[in-house]
């Protein structure tokens, strides 16, 4: 039996400014696994979350955990743990307080309330501050408390909504991977609401990509990398680039795209597609490989480099071919990392990493 | 000293100066004046003598007098705590629309003059007034009952009066509450009285504090609304001084009364903001 089951659960906000925030979010979550809520901000993920939570009430659909229906159940009747961006500790109580304030509304007290309190305290690793006031505490160990007071309880579903954003980067990665860690540990059923995709791909089991409150595809990471559902995910994950087009045959009779004011492009998506319907392609920075052809039959394409920027491990490239630009990436310590602008750029690209969609309309698309 | 705290003590300084002027020095006269004996007849004699402040605790009526003053200041400012807490609640939670419509509401009665305020006290409480009348008439009571000067009459005046200053300072506080605390614990299985009592209260002490504080400074030292819900009968501090100065001219009686008001008024405020800070976590 799934541990967490979201039956077309919607939500729709009337009014002068009616929108739906939810549109039948249907997800089945397996005990102990890590999800992730993945979209643009406005995709309806923090909505979902809180509708889980209790916290906003659905105006359809059903919530269930273990199988039991929770739809209409209070939040503090939920027996779920949320840890805020915010953090939201209580400001007035001590760290200690904090995490016993969930085990003391379940009755835990003495000895148990201190051996319970330190134990979760011990696993975000903050022993030696249980007396400290949250002022006192750094944003990184607040988050820790928050989590902390969030699993004392032991709840059945651990929610976490952006938890991270708050935090500089380099504690964000340090904090990512103790998550994980502490996620497995205590095996609790997690779903996790991002707008980062790094952050989504590394921590979860799965991934659900949602955009204007749809789900677009719930899959692994590495399925949702390789194999993107929609035009969507794909221009959503990774780095892209976002071209318009036709679709066409190339010149030895392939499927492929006619590229708006630039060349014929051999895809394999576009196999089954009417010809001449208009598409959005999307083709990955990572995809595009320079020099020689890897695979036969992979496309290549001659053109130019219009502009170099340095970042790093990698190189990225604007390269320019009859009519369109493209982003392109190389590794700083390649063999490609010295091409100097205008310098001429021979790079092929797989058809099968060319996305092809029939063409959204307005609206539907990735915010860049 | 700094170039930013010598800019700022200049343009304190108009302000600072006036206040030395017309406040602290008049102030700092009236301690010598509080240590003379006055003479009936003669009036204030050169001798010194701490009879002034000694008669404050040794004189039943004195003693009376500072008692009710205390009983009238923290029962006002409970009135005011209990009856303002809901309704600054709700104000801080209602949509924007409502949120000023009843923010207007509660100035309104400030707009007021504040002896005609009184005065609708006076026509309310008095034996003949409109309350009394109105019981006698439904045959609920055979004499009228005695509602002014004394001190029902004025925990009643002045906590009307002083209501909206209560309101006015919770309303921020409450509203500086993080949803995501209270939505915190309700995810912890807390009640909703349980929200209340561990993380919305606490949470806005704050404004408890400063608004208790102010609706108490406010009683004690209030004379319009004592000295005509209470006649000249029933006397709290403010005015047995103003009667002390400009009746009896027992200068040195009123001077050491106003000090004692002041170093009350100080030790309440500093005792009850320590216990609150703790209570609220901001110690």
């Amino acid at each position: 039996m799934p541990a967490l089951t979201l039956d077309r659960l919607e939500k729709h906000y009337p009014g002068p400014t009616a929108h739906t925030a939810a549109k039948s979010v249907s997800l089945s979550v397996h005990d102990g696994e890590f999800i992730s809520l993945l979209g643009p901000s406005g995709c309806g993920k923090t909505t979902v979350l809180r509708m889980v939570a209790g916290l906003i009430e659905p105006t359809g659909g059903r919530i269930l955990v273990d199988g039991r229906d929770i739809t209409a159940l209070p939040t503090n009747k939920r027996n779920i743990g949320l840890v805020f961006q915010s953090y939201a500790l209580f400001p007035h109580m001590s760290v200690f307080e904090n995490v016993a304030f969930g085990l003391r509304r379940q009755g835990v007290q003495g000895h148990e309330l201190k051996r319970r309190v330190d134990q979760a305290l011990a696993d975000v690793r903050l022993s030696a501050l249980g007396d400290r006031m949250p002022r006192q505490l750094s944003g990184g160990q607040q988050q820790r408390v928050a989590v902390a007071r969030s699993i004392a309880p032991r709840p059945s579903i651990l929610l976490f909504d952006e938890p991270l954003s708050n935090l500089d980067a380099s504690l964000r990665d340090e904090m990512q991977i103790e998550l994980k860690r502490l996620q497995r540990e205590v095996g609790i059923t997690t779903l996790f609401v991002t707008h980062d995709q790094g952050e989504a791909m590394s921590m979860s089991d799965r991934v659900c990509v949602l955009a204007h409150g749809v789900v677009q595809q719930f899959d692994t990471p590495e399925a949702i990398y390789h194999r993107p559902a929609t035009g969507f995910v794909a221009s959503f994950i990774g780095r892209p680039n976002r071209l318009a087009g036709r679709v066409a045959r190339t010149p030895s009779g392939g499927a492929g795209v006619q590229l708006d004011d630039g060349p014929v492009l051999a895809a394999s998506g576009a196999d089954g597609l009417a010809p001449g319907s208009p598409v959005d392609v999307v083709i990955r920075q990572e995809d595009i490989c320079f020099g020689e052809t890897p695979s036969s039959h992979a496309h290549a394409l001659s053109g130019r480099v219009a502009m170099r920027s340095f970042v790093g491990a990698r190189v990225q490239y604007l390269l320019s071919f009859d009519g369109i630009e493209l982003l392109a990436e190389a590794a700083t310590n390649g063999p490609h990392a010295g091409l100097s602008v205008d310098a001429p750029a021979r790079v092929s690209i797989d058809p099968r990493h060319v996305y092809v969609t029939p063409a959204a309309p307005a609206g539907v698309r990735a915010a860049p | 000293m700094t170039a930013r705290k010598a800019n700022g003590a200049l343009l304190a300084s108009p302000l600072l100066l006036l206040l030395l002027l017309a406040f602290v020095a008049p102030v700092l006269l009236m301690v010598p004046l509080s240590l003379h004996p006055y003479e009936p007849g003669t009036g204030i004699s050169s001798a010194w003598t701490l009879s002034n402040y000694t008669s404050i605790v040794t004189d039943e009526y004195y003693r009376e007098v500072v008692v009710r003053t205390l009983v009238l200041g923290f029962g006002v400012t409970l009135i005011c705590l209990l009856m303002g807490y809901p309704l600054a609640c709700y104000i801080a939670t209602a949509g924007p629309k409502m949120r000023l419509a009843l923010t207007m509401l509660v100035i309104f009665p400030m707009l007021l003059n504040l002896v005609v305020r009184s005065f609708g006290w006076i026509a309310l409480l008095a034996n003949r007034g409109l309350v009394n009348n109105l019981l006698i008439d439904m045959g609920l009571i055979e004499r009228p009952i005695k509602m002014m000067f004394n001190l029902f009459g004025l925990l009643v005046g002045m906590s009307h009066i002083f209501l909206p200053f209560m309101v006015l300072m919770l309303v921020p506080a409450i509203q500086a509450i993080s949803k995501d605390v209270q939505a915190a614990a309700y995810t912890l299985a807390a009640s909703r009285l349980r929200v209340f009592w561990s993380v919305t209260l606490p949470m806005s002490a704050p404004g408890i504090l400063s608004g208790s504080i102010l609706v108490f400074v406010l009683t004690i030292s209030a004379l319009v609304t004592p000295r005509m819900l209470g006649g000249p009968t029933y006397k709290v501090m403010a005015t047995l001084i103003y009667d002390d100065f400009l009746q009896t001219l027992d200068w040195p009686a009123g001077a050491a009364m106003s000090f004692t008001l002041t170093l009350l008024t100080l030790a309440v405020i500093g005792l009850s903001s320590r216990v609150l800070k703790r209570w609220g976590g901001h110690a």
